[in-house]
């Protein structure tokens, strides 16, 4: 049967304490669990500035353009990117086969600081998703009832 | 891959515009960007060279609340249509839910446009998605010009497959079926997930007419749609 792998309250509670220690750890500003296709799997800390899901995509896109470019001088893949700005800057790290961290932080704190505890944390956030994935998940199918009748989306002249 | 999370009760899937360099895939994301309530999407964030040629990817965000209960975020990529670009192509197709497959109906480009759905049905194997399985929708593209193949000839050339699919005669410059062909590609990955296209067989979703006609938008908005 197909189902949409899904994530319980419990499960995002656990995942939100993890990534809540790592930032007051850090003093990063806002952290992004994402798969490797640009999904957000979780999101925690100051969401309201930025678009997490086109950070998403950005960061999905950049993570696997590197990929390519690490076999290129024999490596698997880099397992960790540093992108510096002037006051803000992203780092990135992978937690497992499909899964990226993204680290966002500014001028409070330092790339070392974030680097330490990132791995720590990717460690936990990978145990758990592990953990879900040898329980079979928690799939999530509807009734065709429940999708709306009307175009989903619908064309408004300007 | 789909994900859903019940915490912030939302869904996410991903829609793939694919199809031979200049087709238009850009037009209709710039196009569905301009038309579609502020409110229901975000930026149209495009990695495209100076001459404005995908370099990457375009990548723009919608929301709907299509099932009850919950936000559904539709997130539409398009992939870079040049030949030696297949190596992006393939990055930008991880964990695709639905393609629409946008064509040149103009007699010259129908090489490319057999070679672009060749490359598509390749570049999904090598993820172990079947072409025949995941929900895609056929765009017949730049009907507005002259030298245009007529329907039936890119029906025989592109949805000849034991499964058809749904396919649609689009000017994407205009918006002519921008929406129905998104529409429909929504609509078949929510049904393969719900409870009732999971049971049925394989090829289950409608086999198909070519619209001919453009779908007209309906004058007043339901409260569902966006």
């Amino acid at each position: 049967m197909n189902c949409i792998p899904a994530l319980t309250i419990e499960n995002v509670a656990t995942l939100d304490g993890i990534l809540a220690d790592f930032l007051k750890k850090s003093d990063a500003e806002l952290i992004v669990v994402i798969d490797r296709g640009g999904n957000v799997i979780s999101q925690f800390g100051d969401v309201a500035v930025m678009d997490v899901t086109i950070i998403a995509a950005l960061a999905a896109g950049s993570f696997a353009a590197t990929q390519e470019l690490a076999r290129r001088i024999g490596e698997v893949e880099f397992n960790a990117l540093y992108h510096q700005g002037n006051g803000s800057h992203i780092f990135m790290n992978s937690v497992d086969d499909d899964t990226i961290m993204i680290s966002v932080f500014g001028p409070r704190t330092t790339v070392g600081l974030v680097r330490f505890y990132s791995a720590a944390t990717a460690l936990a956030v990978s145990e758990l998703l592990k953990s879900l994935d040898q329980s079979g998940g928690h799939g999530f199918t509807f009734d065709a009832g429940d999708v709306t009748a009307t175009p989903i989306f619908v064309d408004h002249p300007v | 891959m789909s994900i859903i999370n019940y915490a912030s009760r939302e869904i996410q899937f991903k829609i793939v515009y694919y199809g031979p360099a200049l087709c238009g895939k850009t037009t209709n994301l710039a196009y569905i960007h301009e038309r579609i309530s502020p409110a229901n999407r975000g930026d149209l964030v495009s990695l495209a060279t100076a001459a404005d040629r995908t370099l990457f990817f375009d990548f723009l965000p919608l929301n709907a609340v299509v099932i009850k209960g919950f936000v559904t975020k539709f997130q539409l990529y398009t992939v870079p249509g040049q030949v030696i670009y297949n190596a992006t192509r393939q990055l930008v197709l991880r964990s695709v839910d639905g393609v629409v497959f946008v064509a040149d109906s103009q007699w010259e480009k129908m090489e490319e446009n057999v070679e672009s759905f060749r490359n598509l049905a390749e570049n999904l194997a090598q993820q172990n998605i079947s072409i025949d399985e995941i929900p895609y929708v056929l765009q017949y593209n730049k009907r507005d010009l002259n030298n245009v193949a007529p329907i039936n000839y890119i029906e025989f050339v592109l949805n000849n497959r034991k499964k058809r699919v749904q396919s649609f005669e689009v000017i994407s410059s205009t918006g002519q079926n921008v929406f129905a062909s998104l529409n429909a590609v929504s609509q078949m990955l929510l049904h393969k997930f719900s409870k009732q296209g999971a049971a049925a067989p394989t090829g289950a979703v409608a086999p198909t007419a070519v619209s001919v006609e453009p779908v007209p938008a309906p004058k007043l908005a339901s409260p569902a749609a966006v």
